[in-house]
């Protein structure tokens, strides 16, 4: 009942407000058209005037000066602040050891500091020591130890430099800060994940980076009874193409 | 004079160029070997001198020089150039103008969806200062149910000029909940919903800002009782 109060107010608010931007509109292209009137009616008496002048006016110049007059056309800059890539190296899913991962990761770099990042992952995780003393003992079904993972991440540049390679080779470079959240599936459940790491980026030219990066992906898991945070480290290397 | 002669010149030089021609007009324009303030600067364009601008990343414009040499310019050290007919060289900085009035903007949440733990993204596109197409998803972990939500609303922006700023939503879009096991396993199933809501958005800096908002979800359900969930979530966005 209170939701629906709150409902009725909010859309009530909204609409009125939508009126008043929409009043605003209409007022604003009236008087944008009146303008537009009054410019085509000063540029019609400019014209009459200019015809009466021509009739005074002494006769043309034999010599027609032949300049055209310069015209420039902005061409878009383009802009190359996305950066997507591939990467792979190796996940440690608390218990169940250390496995391969692969994943995709999209950046958005938004000032010469800060970036946005997307990433997403897959793993398989390994045998708990408890099931390969136990013999034939099976904690989770196959599909159940499919390790998979998406984050929203926010990055910060913090060391920029150059790395060099040999004398004639200079590459812009940066260490980052990442941390942010998103949601891993495991063991049968989606749970709600904190992930935080740094990473190491080098860009051999302006299209292509490499990346090094080590990431905790934090998450609480009852798998075993009792409900405890697991610490997931992973260590990736990838290459990213900015566009 | 430089510059006169270069526009004198320019035309019969070829008309179609494929980058952009701009000319020093400072003493002179300091490049950069990375698009960073860090970065030593290696080379100078003197005053009269043109560059061609290749592309442009966050906020540095990557450029070439006459003799061919490319290196980094800074936005600052850019909006003081001019094109080759004596105008000033613009483009969106992205300060607090840009804030005021964008095209697009994105961002992240983390917060609460009916209990559950909510995190979504969000795009934007702006038609006016004012108002926004909206189009924003999210997943939610619960005690007993997962689930993933999808909107698409407008949002208008009360006072885009004020740093801290209102604003309200109306939309519709989905629901898709997923029980988790229990002994009677309920099917999976999927509601269209309706939404108003409102919030407020707070500058930071650059191209960042805060927002936090409310939604008021209504699941127009399979049964004889709709049901009302609660969306509150907190996040930073940025705009482009």
């Amino acid at each position: 009942m209170e939701t629906g109060i709150r409902v009725l107010l909010l859309t009530v608010a909204f609409l009125s407000l939508q009126g008043c931007a929409v009043r605003n509109w209409i007022q604003q292209r009236n008087e944008a058209r009146a303008e537009r009137d009054a410019a085509k009616e000063e540029a019609a008496n400019a014209n009459a005037n200019q015809q009466q002048d021509d009739l005074e006016a002494p006769p043309p110049r034999v010599v027609e000066p032949d300049v055209e007059r310069r015209k420039i056309t902005v061409p878009k800059i383009r802009s190359s602040n996305v950066e997507i890539g591939l990467d792979y190296g190796a996940l440690s899913v608390e218990d169940f050891g250390t496995n391969p991962v692969y994943g995709v990761t999209a950046a958005y770099h938004i000032t010469e500091d800060f970036f946005f990042q997307g990433e997403y992952g897959r793993s398989t995780a390994g045998r708990t020591s408890f099931e390969t003393l136990g013999g034939n003992i099976q904690l989770l079904t196959n599909d159940e130890r499919r390790f998979t993972y998406y984050n929203l991440s926010l990055g910060y540049n913090f060391l920029p430099g150059e790395a060099f390679l040999g004398r004639g080779i200079a590459m812009p470079s940066a260490f980052y800060w990442l941390g942010g959240i998103g949601t891993t599936k495991f063991a049968g459940d989606d749970r709600f994940t904190v992930n935080f790491g740094a990473g190491y980026r080098v860009l051999p030219s302006d299209w292509i980076a490499v990346h090094i990066t080590v990431q905790d992906r934090v998450f609480k898991s009852d798998l075993f009874g009792v409900s405890k945070l697991t610490n997931n480290i992973e260590a990736r290397i990838g290459t990213t193409i900015f566009f | 004079m430089c510059l006169l002669i270069a526009l004198l010149v320019a035309p019969a030089m070829g008309v179609a160029r494929e980058y952009l021609q701009v000319f020093v007009t400072e003493p002179y324009l300091e490049l950069r070997t990375g698009p960073g303030r860090g970065y030593p600067v290696f080379t100078v364009v003197a005053r009269d001198e043109s560059v061609d601008i290749l592309f442009r990343r966050t906020d540095w414009f990557k450029v070439r020089t006459e003799r061919g040499v490319e290196g980094w310019a800074s936005q600052q050290d850019m909006q003081k150039v001019v094109l080759a007919n004596g105008a000033l060289f613009t483009f969106p900085l992205g300060d607090r103008a840009g804030y005021n009035s964008h095209r697009w903007e994105m961002g992240m949440f983390a917060g609460d969806y009916g209990g559950a733990t909510l995190i979504s993204g969000y795009s934007s596109f702006y038609l006016n200062s004012q108002l926004a197409a909206e189009l924003s998803l999210g997943q939610f972990l619960g005690k007993y149910s997962n689930g993933t939500t999808g909107d698409l609303g407008l949002a208008h922006i009360i006072a885009p000029e004020w740093r801290l700023t209102p604003f309200l939503m109306i939309g519709t879009g989905f629901v898709h909940i997923t029980p988790k096991a229990t002994l009677v396993q309920p099917a999976e199933r999927t509601e269209q919903t309706a939404y108003v809501g409102g919030g407020v958005r707070y500058y930071l800096t650059r191209r960042f800002f805060l927002r936090a908002e409310y939604k008021a979800h209504e699941v127009f359900t399979k049964r004889n009782a709709n049901e009302q969930v609660d969306e509150w979530k907190l996040g930073f966005a940025f705009f482009f």
